[in-house]
Parts: structure tokens; C-alpha cells; sequence
């Protein structure tokens, strides 16, 4: 009797901490990330700087959305491997998320343009249909369809783990 | 300079505690200079990381951007005050904090326990080993100490003004210095089953530290559900948030565990219950933690992070248990009692309850881990609500405080005897009875439940004014605080069924200068205000409201807009009466100019957070008691 209690409360435990081994290891655990599929947001903003008018046409292709902003010390810490994704020519187009233009660009020519052009939104209009809470996030954009979405700091890890299992799945970025 | 200090003391600290632990736990314990050793080991190595910490509260109070944290969380026009709380508003701050806490109860416990404790040298041996635990968890994997390089930025970022509120920043240390305060128990226990040796009584002196983390445990479980209450506008005590229910597992096991203690003071029998539940009270905040900073449920409390933080969690977790657990399978047989527990005798009440607290444990941590393995299996999200946990706390807490009435006659080893004509317990039931007609008349109450809640709740309450009495006037021995701490109870169930079924809401659509009509109280709509405070905007809405005798009052719900991240929080506007709160919020602006505002009616609400203070104060108390006793 003893024994099979004892058995039991060991036997409960293993299986706890298993499951919990389990579901950590699922590719699908990583908080941040979110891959269900939508279509890109109609939109129209202004170019940061040149001040044109940019909408859902002028984005064609393969590319990456990374919500940023100034006063955003995260991005500052993300910006260094964006500027290194940049140089293996995967184009990135940042979104200038409830920031003043000055500060932004500011912001840029201090710590360098990984972008291919940047969209200022102030009002968070486009962050809002995309369903971005905070900056950074940055999203995987193929022919119209938004296709992985990640909440947090990308760096090198979150990189590998979940963009590239997805881009190797969609075989996107090959011509480049 | 100073943080590259912090980093290092930081890190000399972690590798003396580990000599600590090698120290207690490989040199024969009966040695005085060994235990010698190991408390000076410890005492020093916990001066040098509290230094540590205090450098860092330093820095972040003189606005030491270079840290990348400080400048992620703190802002240089924030009060010193949110400067300093700004150093446990995230992960890795927050974690330095429940260390600097768990070193704190160790060195607490070094101080005043004498070195002639034979289960002293082991106990701060466990300690230190969790402590090694965490801090390389810190150190590898979530490091405050990190620096921005090579600019930093001047003014900081801003923290996120939700968490811009004094009892927010006292809200989180309360409830750590509960959660790791269990470490004193969980180490006196390893510690006797390491040294094998049943005639140690260990469980006197764990009462006293287990009462004092209970009491920080309930303390820091009320402040967040009153946090939650006015300053997130959830309008509402509990909301079994996974996160709620991950503070709730533990408090219950420390609660089973704290009656427990007092049966297996006095004699050995119910000790295997004991053992077991001080190394489930303290899994239980562990697993706490490894919850809320793994990330693995979203919640307002979760954390930022990356999967690295959850896998090293959960294996320092593992460790820690399943060894505990296989020590306590392998000594199973010490803790085993020939004493028989006597029927009806004050133990088998306390059995009992054990017995029904085991099973509130569980089925709430059925409720956390179901969506999960829902989720596993099926990879659809699904979410345990609010019917399933009253499905099952309504009953069982019932059940329980049936039991606990009872044990109030029961005495130590002895069966019940209930003399119905002498006992108090016919003129209690009948006062209770008359309550609960008054209450069902006067408020139309038709529930089962609330009623069940009220009598109970009554009886348990009028009971103990008869114990009292005794206590007063024939001066009969007893144990004063801990019927204070049970008239918690009494009042806290009859509060949670009274609110549950007397509290109403109604959303209000109204235009400037209009009036309406809810609950018998008249809402006039008088003004509508824009002010500018210090880092927002805000808009105001002014309400008179009247009651039905004519006594008017104001209540100005307000939401604000931050500059610096847009973000927008309501701002409750609570008038607060013995029996119930009124409770505003404004919502939207509707297209035709009016606004939405949510209207609640709170009843004995307040109730609720003033039993928690019975029972915190009486949990205080009786520490203080038995320490003087033992002394």
C-alpha cells in the first residue's frame, strides 16, 4: 500500500514535469510568434521621409514588416541584427510606429537604415489592422498574404527558430 | 564602473553559496565548527549580493542609462519612488528581487536559529542550493547587469503606466517574500529527511517561519486582487486568471500545511501529510514561477522572454522536486506513525480538510494544465473559466468549513463529545437560521449556495464569539488568534456568496446633461472635462450621482492617454459605502456624442479584503506568539 503511494506521488510528478519537458520543446512554443495566415491590411501612409504617399500596392513581393519606433529601447537592442539581415539582402521595410518623424530620423542616422523605405505611421492606423501591441514586431509578407508574426526581439535565435523553418517551408527569398 | 561591481559581487556571491551547500552537506553536520563555517559562509556571501542589489537600486535611482535594463524600464522623469519599483516591473529585475527575498528569509533563519539546531547546517545548505539555482538562472539567462553599447540613451524609456501605481510596486515584493518564505520549511524538511533521524522535532520551529510566508503569501494575494480591482478597472475581486490561480495553489497547500504543522508539533502523527505538503507548498511557488516567466500562458503578468528561460526553469524545478520526492519515498518509513489518528478527535477534522484541500489543488491545477494539454494534443486554444472552478470551490470550501466548525468542539486525541444542551452550537444555529431568513427576505436571495455560504459562514462566526466570551470572561485557555483568523473565513465566504449574487452591472449610454436611473440611484451626466497631466492626456467625465434619500455625491470616471506609447487606461471612480462600492468606467465616445459608462454595484466587496486582514494580522500574531513562547 505504502509502496503504490509512493509509486503514485513519484510516477504523477515525472509525468507533470515530461509534459511540461514536451511543450516547451514544441516548435510551436515560442510566445511571440504567431503563424496564421491574412491578408495584407489596405493602407495609406506617408514615406517617412520623402513624405509620398505609400499604399498596399506599392509592396510587392517577399519582404519583412518590422514595427519600430524611437522611444522604444528594445528596437535599439533588435537593430543591430536588422541592419546584418539587411546586408544578406532580405528586404526589410519598417514601419514607424506612434513616433514624431524628427525623433525617427534622428534615430536612423544614428544607428544606421536597414530599411528599404520606411512607412511613418503616428497614429498606429496600419499597426492597428495589422494587430500589432507594442514595438518591436515584425512580420513575414509573401505576395499580399501575411504569413508569420513575431511579437518581441528578433535576433539571431528567434531568426533561426521561426522565420527560418517557415521560409524554408515556402522556399521564399531564393532569387536573392 | 559600479554595475560591472554589482555584476561581479553578483557572481562571487553564487559561487559561495555553492561552497556553502558543499560545506553543509558534505561535512559531518554534528561538528560544531562545520555548522560555524557554513553560517559564517552563508551570512557573508549573503552581505556581498545584497550589496549587489543595493548598488543596483543605486544606479537605477540615479538614472544609469548605460544598463540596458534600467533604461528599458525606468525613465529619468519618473519620482525616485517608480524609479526604484521600476527594477521589479520586468523579468529580469523581478527575478533579482525574489532572490534577494529568498537570501533574505535564509539569512533571517541563520540569525536567529542557534547553531545548536541539528538540522540548522543542512537546512541553509537547501537554501543556498536553491539559491545557486536561481542565481545562475539570473546570470545566464536573464542578466539585469547587461549594458547598452555603445550609446545610451539619455532620458530612458517610459514604464508602462499600468504598472505606475504605488500598490502595484508593493504588490510583487509582498507576494515573493511569501512565495520563497517556504523555503525555511522546505529546507528544515529536506534536512530531516537527509539526516534520517525521527526523534528531531522540526516542525515547532517551521511553524513560526510558515506563518509569517503565509501571512506575506495572503498578503500579497489580496493586494493584487484590489489592484486588479481599481486600477486594471476588472471590477471584480478574483478572476481565476491562470496566473491568480497559480498564487492560489500554493497559498491553499500552505494553508493545508500550516494546520497540518500544528497537529504534528504536538505529536508525531500526521507527519508523512506534513513532509509532503512543505515540499508541495514550496513546487507549488516554484512552479508559480516557472509559469508566469516561461511564458507559457498569457496573461497581464506574463513576462517577455524566450523559450531558454522556461527549459532552464523547468529542469532547476525538476531537480528540486523529483529529489525531494525520492528522499521522501526513501524515508518514507521514519515518518510513519504507529499512533492511530482517533475518530472525530481534532486531527481527523484537520486529516479531513487536508484531504479537501488536496483536491482543491488539484482540480485548479486541472483547470491551468487542461487547456494546455488541449492544446499539445490538439493545437486549438481553449480557456478554463470561471463555472468550473465555482462548480467545484463552492462545494468543497463548504464541506471544508463544516468540518472546520466542528473540529471547534473536537478536541486533541479525544473523540467528539457534543453535549446538545450545554453546546453553543444550538443558540449559533439559530442565530445563523435568523440571518439568513433576514438576508433572504430583505435582498431576495433564492440561491442554494449564497444561503449555504451565509449559514455557514454565520455559524462558524457565531460560534466563535462563544469561544470568545469563554476566553474573556471564564479566561479558558485558547488559542486567541487563530479564532480571529477563522472569523476571517466566516466573514470571507458570507462576503463572496453575498457579492456573487447581489452584485450587478449595466453599461449606460448617455449624453452630457442627461440623467438615467439604475439600481434606484439617479446618474446625471454633468460635464465632460480635458486635462493635461505631467506625461498624458486625459478626458473626465463628472457624474452626480443621487441616492433615494437625496444625498447627491460626484464620481469622475477618467481615461487617460499616454504620450509616450499611446496607451490608454481607464481610470475607475469608486464611492465606496460600508455594504457596497459604486463603480464607474467610461468607454467609448458613440458617433452622436454620447458615451458609453459602465456602471457596477458592488456588494460587500470590501468584505472580502477586510477578512484577508483578519487573517493576515492573526497569521502575524500568532507567529509573534509562538516565538515568544519558544523564546
Amino acid at each position: 500500500m505504502t509502496f503504490l503511494l509512493r509509486a503514485l506521488i513519484l510516477g504523477l510528478t515525472l509525468l507533470f514535469f515530461t509534459f511540461f519537458y514536451l511543450y516547451i520543446n514544441e516548435d510551436k512554443y515560442y510566445p511571440g510568434a504567431d503563424f496564421q495566415t491574412s491578408d495584407m491590411p489596405k493602407f495609406e501612409l506617408y514615406d517617412l521621409y520623402s513624405e509620398k504617399v505609400i499604399n498596399q500596392d506599392n509592396l510587392d513581393g517577399t519582404f519583412l514588416i518590422n514595427v519600430w519606433a524611437s522611444w522604444c529601447i528594445t528596437c535599439r537592442v533588435e537593430h543591430g541584427f536588422l541592419v546584418n539581415l539587411s546586408n544578406q539582402n532580405i528586404p526589410i521595410i519598417g514601419l514607424n510606429y506612434k513616433d514624431e518623424k524628427e525623433n525617427a530620423i534622428e534615430w536612423i542616422e544614428r544607428f544606421g537604415d536597414p530599411y528599404k523605405f520606411i512607412i511613418h505611421d503616428l497614429k498606429g492606423e496600419l499597426a492597428l489592422d495589422l494587430g500589432v501591441t507594442g514595438a518591436p514586431e515584425t512580420f513575414l509578407v509573401s505576395n499580399g498574404t501575411l504569413i508569420a508574426h513575431y511579437r518581441g526581439e528578433v535576433n539571431d535565435m528567434i531568426w533561426k527558430d521561426v522565420f527560418m523553418p517557415i521560409i524554408k517551408k515556402e522556399g521564399l527569398f531564393k532569387n536573392d | 564602473m559600479l554595475i560591472e561591481i554589482a555584476h561581479f559581487l553578483t557572481i562571487l556571491s553564487t559561487g559561495l553559496f555553492f561552497l556553502c551547500f558543499i560545506f553543509s552537506f558534505l561535512l559531518s553536520s554534528n561538528d560544531t565548527n562545520v555548522i560555524n563555517l557554513v553560517s559564517k559562509t552563508y551570512s557573508h556571501s549573503f552581505l556581498l549580493f545584497v550589496l549587489s542589489f543595493l548598488i543596483y537600486v543605486y544606479l537605477a535611482v540615479n538614472d544609469d542609462f548605460r544598463v540596458l535594463y534600467i533604461a528599458q524600464h525606468s525613465n529619468i522623469n519618473l519620482p525616485i519612488f517608480y524609479k526604484i519599483s521600476s527594477i521589479w516591473s520586468a523579468h529580469e529585475g523581478s527575478m533579482f528581487l525574489w532572490i534577494v527575498f529568498l537570501t533574505i528569509w535564509g539569512a533571517v533563519y541563520n540569525f536567529f536559529t542557534s547553531n545548536n539546531q541539528p538540522l540548522k547546517a543542512k537546512t541553509i545548505g537547501v537554501i543556498s542550493l536553491t539559491s545557486v539555482g536561481f542565481l545562475l538562472f539570473l546570470l545566464l539567462t536573464s542578466n539585469p547587469f547587461e549594458i547598452i553599447l555603445p550609446i545610451p540613451p539619455e532620458n530612458g524609456a517610459d514604464i508602462n503606466p499600468v504598472l505606475q501605481d504605488p500598490l502595484l510596486a508593493i504588490h510583487p515584493p509582498m507576494l515573493y517574500m511569501g512565495y520563497v518564505g517556504f523555503v525555511i520549511a522546505f529546507g528544515q524538511s529536506i534536512a530531516f529527511l537527509v539526516e534520517g533521524k525521527s526523534e528531531i522535532k522540526w516542525e515547532k520551529q517551521v511553524r513560526f517561519w510558515s506563518l509569517i510566508a503565509w501571512s506575506f503569501l495572503t498578503l500579497g494575494i489580496a493586494l493584487g486582487s484590489w489592484w486588479a480591482y481599481y486600477e486594471l478597472g476588472w471590477g471584480g475581486y478574483w478572476f481565476w486568471d491562470p496566473v491568480e490561480n497559480v498564487a492560489l495553489m500554493p497559498w491553499l497547500a500552505a494553508t493545508a500545511f500550516i494546520h497540518s504543522l500544528s497537529v504534528s508539533s504536538k505529536s508525531s502523527i500526521l507527519r508523512i501529510w506534513t513532509l509532503l505538503l512543505s515540499i508541495l507548498v514550496f513546487s507549488l511557488s516554484l512552479f508559480g514561477a516557472f509559469i508566469v516567466r516561461s511564458g507559457i500562458i498569457d496573461s497581464v503578468h506574463s513576462f517577455a522572454n524566450d523559450p531558454e528561460r522556461g527549459l532552464y526553469l523547468l529542469a532547476f524545478i525538476g531537480f528540486l522536486v523529483i529529489t525531494s520526492l525520492l528522499l521522501f519515498s526513501y524515508r518514507f518509513s521514519i515518518l510513519v506513525s504507529n499512533k492511530r489518528i482517533t475518530s472525530l478527535s481534532k486531527e481527523s477534522f484537520i486529516s479531513i480538510n487536508n484531504i479537501l484541500f488536496g483536491t482543491l489543488i488539484f482540480s485548479t491545477m486541472l483547470g491551468v494544465m487542461y487547456p494546455l494539454i488541449y492544446e499539445f494534443i490538439y493545437n486549438q486554444k481553449i480557456s478554463v473559466g470561471a463555472p468550473f472552478y465555482n462548480a467545484i470551490f463552492v462545494p468543497i470550501t463548504l464541506l471544508a468549513c463544516i468540518f472546520m466548525y466542528f473540529s471547534i468542539d473536537s478536541k486533541w486525541q479525544q473523540k467528539l463529545k457534543i453535549d446538545l444542551f450545554k453546546n453553543p452550537s444550538i443558540i449559533s444555529s439559530v442565530m445563523a437560521i435568523m440571518v439568513v431568513i433576514f438576508v433572504k427576505y430583505k435582498f431576495l436571495i433564492s440561491d442554494f449556495w449564497t444561503l449555504a455560504s451565509i449559514f455557514i459562514g454565520m455559524m462558524i462566526i457565531t460560534r466563535y464569539i462563544f469561544v470568545i466570551f469563554d476566553y474573556l470572561v471564564l479566561k479558558k485557555f485558547t488559542n486567541i488568534y487563530s479564532i480571529t483568523a477563522h472569523i476571517g473565513l466566516g466573514l470571507l465566504i458570507i462576503a463572496i456568496g453575498l457579492n456573487n449574487d447581489l452584485s450587478k452591472e449595466r453599461a449606460l449610454n448617455i449624453q452630457i446633461n442627461d440623467s438615467d436611473f439604475y439600481n434606484n440611484y439617479e446618474f446625471t451626466f454633468d460635464n465632460m472635462k480635458l486635462v493635461s497631466g505631467p506625461n498624458y492626456d486625459s478626458v473626465i467625465a463628472d457624474f452626480i450621482v443621487k441616492d433615494k434619500a437625496g444625498n447627491e455625491f460626484m464620481l469622475s470616471p477618467e481615461k487617460r492617454k499616454y504620450f509616450v506609447r499611446g496607451q490608454i487606461t481607464t481610470e475607475t471612480a469608486i464611492h465606496v459605502t460600508p455594504f457596497k462600492d459604486i463603480y464607474m468606467t467610461i468607454g467609448d465616445q458613440l458617433d452622436d456624442g454620447s458615451w458609453i459608462v459602465n456602471i457596477q454595484f458592488n456588494y460587500f466587496i470590501r468584505w472580502i479584503w477586510f477578512s484577508a486582514i483578519l487573517m493576515i494580522i492573526s497569521g502575524i500574531f500568532l507567529a509573534y506568539s509562538l516565538s515568544r513562547k519558544r523564546s
